[in-house]
């Protein structure tokens, strides 16, 4: 080892607390860029061999009911590779142990032969056989898992009016399935929703479509154009009362996995460059001070013949050793928090496997990243240093000239003390270091206030969407969209006090070249059970004409408020209408597009339908209402607002609840890093005038009040700034994790500036104390010396 | 030059033409700053220096002595004049040459030591011998100040004296030309400034180095073949010894 490394490791544990401040806070950011690539690795790999391995399809339509010998003619379209075709029906279910009605999508198994697309994964059990053993189904595991169910449970289903008894053969995953979650619902319910498998002919039979079909998923041939398969399967399907074939980007639970790797992949960027700015930042102070002290060593060095690429050289080696320490620290970091997150996936995602993959690209690019950013620390540090020719390098740096600070000259100063004065002008003397603390001290305030406003965010979404859009306990669907009269039979079931219409009607809206396809819903126009809210939030009235949207929706198409949407109607008679845009709403979870009911009705020229009704439903009659809902067979679905809350509270809430936390205990870090740095260079700066101070007749009181007085008045200088800095890097982050299927609204709360001012308060006591501490063990003698 | 000079010169075994000129130092002048902040720290210096010479630089403060060691030494570069360095012009030397001649050719004392301090008595002189041609041993350095066995102490474990004789020992292990030492003994006690110097006496005399020391004191004049008293930048008065006094033997 040359004697210049054997150097640099005697100083490196002499700076050892201010090093490893700097290398966690560097280790936090890459922690975080690690595990959350590494996540996105794991996802994606996961994913793409699942769906390869178990040909997940990429165009699907849904129709009425169409003869299999349609099927040829889909395989004749040209670019068409694999079709298959099957029936999916949505019934009602009666679940051991659960008081409401569940609902379940139960799709055929091929009558002959192997699955061929979307091949199911079985992870304990069997599939169902058919033949002679009836009455078996398979089970998706999200559902299965929710109400324990096992090989062997059973369940009752509402097959076509008549409940019959199932027995479980087994429990099975799907690429169809990776989010199980109800049709036009972002977010997960495995209590009240399952996906099944049963034999085609049990269920074709069941419900009058033997022979006949009204699902379908094909895959492509190799270059063939989506689109234009897309164009003539519709062309096909038209006449058995399809509703839209759409490839892979429209698949609800591709989609949902698509965008948590969006998140991912904003996150993986808007929380490391913040953090490893800061640490930049620190290395440049811990740097610039080590340099500034080595001053003399440094113009001795060159004297006795170092070139300047030498010295630049070791200072360098300096940071990179910091830098080593922070991505050996943060890899080890990131890799065991992404093992612990890829477990709460689970909670949403579906997979045979999803096992923790360590993006080792990532590993590479974080270290060039951090060295990097040490290195535009340190770089002008020593350019400074080597620049300075050795002769002048050796004297002495010229005494600051001090003169009376600002609030002195403005007379007001004889209300302070001496120590008080002296921290004033200290601060004025170095404006450029005084105010790089100051900025360091901002965003250490700044990063506190990001991981609590996801917690805000999470908290004001379950409040609107649950109490304030959505004030119904209970949504009761039809199997089919049936007349208004059918709102009275809702008034008149046990314990409902209230009910009020709804008619969903599956559409594609379309502007210019951009769709999308989702529920129209038709509502009463100022409703008081599910209702339109804007931003402010305000109850919007819906009126006789034009159509409300999401504002995400809105952003998605590119649309304001005045412009023409075209809506294709993808159920019954297919017609396409244009509506104007004539409102935007806020909401969090999935996207859009109401009208109001009589109105929506008018376009379709079907008259006064409804699909279901939004209900109040009085608690104390709640089992009676529930016996009555399982015994209705005309209901498709009950989705009661409470289990969807506690779905979203249990799953969505969590894992941001287990990230909060996780960014929570890394900001935390560095604010303490930054500040305890910060208070260290102060020290160490001015070792020298203390000393002279304690033995000109100071206390050590009063000599830890002109140190303390400084880093007190620079924070309280930095929390404002601090604070602003802190919303604004929320609102970018949010941003950057606004996605179709869920996003976050901005909340900045009280609670949380408070949070983020006590912490840096906490951070600053201690290391004031610290500080206090350290005056109290400088040697007046050597202190004194020691810059002589 | 007097005919005193001459004779010195000769009592030195060469004759003035023969001897092996260092350097060669005309109009030398360094103005710090510009306009009406300039500083003039000298004012056209003119002096030759021949190897194996021990001269000591006399002058009050500000008087230029340093910035004269630091032009000679290739830590600073001249406003203007010549300064020759084995015929090759210091002044023309870029940052490469420089740090080359400072490498090689030049060992400098300090009168703040300038030790390292996280590295021992011996890894601060073998941080030098690391990157020299030929160096001698960290020990060897060490043994000829007399710090045998001080060897692994830290500078914070040296007296004054210790830390001064452990700078001589860096400055001389690469067997430079030239021993430049700015007030070697100003921050120490007159015993312990003894040893110092006699160190560097000891230097110039085996090894035939030349070596500069700029003092206060007067009385070092006396351990000198040449003194130079600067005042304003300039040399005010040159003095021959026909006889070089022993450090030991001045009158302290």
């Amino acid at each position: 080892m040359s004697l210049l490394d054997r150097k640099l490791l005697r100083d490196l544990h002499a700076l050892k607390s201010q090093a490893l401040a700097v290398a966690l806070v560097m280790a936090c950011g890459l922690a975080m860029m690690i595990m959350t690539r590494s996540l996105i690795l794991s996802l994606e790999t996961t994913r793409d061999a699942y769906y390869e391995a178990h040909r997940f399809a990429q165009v699907f339509a849904r129709l009425k009911r169409a003869p299999n010998s349609v099927r040829a003619e889909l395989s004749a379209i040209p670019g068409v590779a694999t079709v298959q075709t099957g029936i999916a029906i949505q019934v009602t279910l009666d679940v051991p142990g659960l008081p409401e009605p569940a609902v379940g999508l139960i799709n055929s198994l091929p009558e002959r032969g192997e699955i061929v697309l979307n091949r199911l994964y079985v992870r304990s059990g069997r599939l169902p056989t058919g033949g002679t053993s009836v009455g078996q189904l398979a089970v998706g595991e999200a559902f299965a898992e929710a109400h324990g169910l096992k090989p062997g449970s059973t369940v009752s289903a509402v097959l076509n009016g008549t409940k019959k008894m199932f027995r479980l053969s087994g429990i099975v995953l799907s690429p169809e399935f990776v989010f199980e979650a109800p049709p036009n619902s972002a977010l997960p319910d495995n209590k009240t929703y399952g996906v099944f498998w049963m034999p085609y002919k049990e269920l074709a039979t069941a419900f009058q479509l033997y022979g006949a079909f009204n699902s379908v998923s094909l895959t492509l041939a190799p270059g063939a154009s989506e689109r234009n398969v897309i164009a003539a399967m519709n062309r096909v399907l038209a006449p058995y009362g399809a509703r839209g074939a759409y490839g892979r980007v429209d698949h609800p639970s591709h989609r949902r996995v698509d965008d948590e790797i969006r998140v991912l992949q904003g996150l993986s960027v808007a929380f490391p460059v913040v953090f490893l700015s800061v640490a930049a930042f620190m290395t440049n102070s811990v740097m610039s001070r080590q340099i500034a002290l080595q001053r003399e060593q440094i113009a001795m060095l060159k004297a006795c013949g170092f070139s300047n690429r030498q010295v630049g050289a070791h200072y360098f080696k300096f940071s990179l050793a910091i830098v080593a320490l922070g991505t050996g620290v943060g890899s080890a970091g990131g890799v065991f928090l992404g093992h612990q997150l890829v477990g709460m996936y689970h909670l949403f995602f579906r997979f045979p496997e999803l096992t923790f993959l360590l993006d080792s690209r990532v590993l590479v690019v974080a270290t060039i990243i951090s060295a990097l950013a040490a290195f535009i620390g340190v770089a002008g540090a020593v350019r400074r240093a080597v620049r300075l020719p050795p002769a002048e390098a050796m004297r002495p740096e010229a005494p600051a000239s001090y003169r009376p600070a600002l609030v002195e000259r403005l007379g007001i100063a004889r209300w302070f003390s001496a120590s008080f004065r002296m921290a004033l002008r200290n601060i004025q003397r170095r404006p450029v270091r005084s105010g790089l603390t100051c900025i360091a001290l901002s965003l250490a305030t700044a990063i506190l206030i990001v991981p609590n406003s996801f917690r805000d965010g999470v908290a004001f979404v379950i409040d609107f969407q649950w109490d304030i859009v959505q004030r119904q306990t209970v949504t009761l669907s039809l199997v089919e969209p049936g007349p208004a009269r059918a709102l009275s039979d809702f008034r008149h079931m046990p314990g409902v006090v209230w009910a009020e219409p709804f008619r969903f009607v599956p559409v594609e809206l379309r502007a210019g070249p951009i769709t999308r396809r989702l529920a129209l819903q038709g509502l009463p126009e100022r409703g008081t059970l599910s209702r339109v809210i804007d931003a402010h939030p305000q109850q919007l009235t819906l009126p006789p004409r034009g159509i409300i949207m999401s504002a995400k929706l809105a952003e998605v198409l590119q649309l304001r408020p005045g412009d023409e949407v075209v809506a294709r109607v993808l159920e019954g008679r297919e017609r396409e209408i244009s509506v104007p845009v004539v409102g935007l709403a806020e909401d969090f979870a999935g996207m859009a597009a109401y009208m109001e009911l009589h109105a929506l009705n008018r376009l379709l020229l079907e008259g006064d339908l409804i699909s279901g009704a939004h209900v109040v439903v009085d608690k104390a009659r709640w089992s009676e209402f529930l016996a009555e809902v399982k015994n209705t067979p005309r209901l498709g679905g009950c989705i009661i607002k409470e289990s969807l809350r506690d779905g979203f509270r249990k799953t969505t809430a969590e894992s941001i609840g287990l990230l909060q936390k996780i960014y929570m205990l890394f900001a935390t870090i560095v604010a303490f890093g930054i500040i305890y740095n910060s208070a260290r260079i102060s020290l160490s700066e001015r070792a020298r005038e203390l000393a002279t101070l304690r033995v000109l007749g100071f206390s050590r009181g009063e000599v830890g009040a002109v140190l303390v007085g400084e880093l007190v008045l620079l924070t309280v200088a930095a929390l404002p700034l601090g604070l602003l800095l802190g919303s604004g890097f929320a609102k970018g982050i949010l941003a950057s994790v606004n996605t179709e299927t869920v996003r976050l609204p901005l909340v900045l709360t009280p609670a949380n500036y408070a949070f983020a001012v006590l912490v840096v308060a906490v951070a600053s006591a201690a290391s004031a104390l610290f500080a206090a501490r350290k005056i109290a063990t400088i040697n007046l003698a050597v202190a004194l010396k020691a810059l002589d | 030059m007097s005919t005193a000079a001459a004779e010195t010169l000769r009592s030195h075994g060469a004759d003035p033409p023969t001897r092996d000129l260092v350097f060669h130092v005309r109009e030398l002048a360094r103005v710090y700053g510009d306009g009406t902040a300039a500083v003039t720290a000298l004012a056209g210096v003119d002096l030759d220096l021949y190897a194996g010479e021990l001269i000591v630089l006399l002058g009050a403060s500000g008087s230029g002595k340093s910035t004269l060691l630091n032009q000679l030494g290739g830590l600073d570069s001249p406003t203007h004049g010549t300064l020759l360095y084995r015929g090759a012009n210091l002044a023309e030397f870029d940052e490469k040459a420089l740090t080359n001649f400072r490498r090689d050719a030049v060992g400098f004392v300090f009168q703040a030591y300038n030790l390292i301090p996280s590295l021992t008595a011996r890894e601060n002189v073998a941080l030098i011998t690391e990157i020299c041609r030929s160096p001698m041993t960290p020990e060897d350095a060490l043994s000829l100040v007399d710090l045998a066995d001080r060897m692994d102490h830290f500078p914070a474990q040296l007296s004054g004296g210790e830390q001064q004789r452990v700078a001589i020992a860096r400055a001389i292990a690469k067997r430079p030309e030239v021993l430049l030492c700015d007030e070697p003994t100003g921050a120490l006690d007159v015993r312990t400034g003894i040893t110092v110097l006699e160190a560097i006496e000891r230097i110039n005399r085996d090894l035939g180095t030349l070596a500069v020391i700029i003092t206060h004191n007067a009385i070092l004049a006396d351990m000198a073949d040449r003194v130079f008293t600067l005042s304003d930048g300039r040399i005010v008065n040159q003095r021959v010894n026909a006889k070089r006094g022993l450090v030991r033997s001045l009158a302290w």
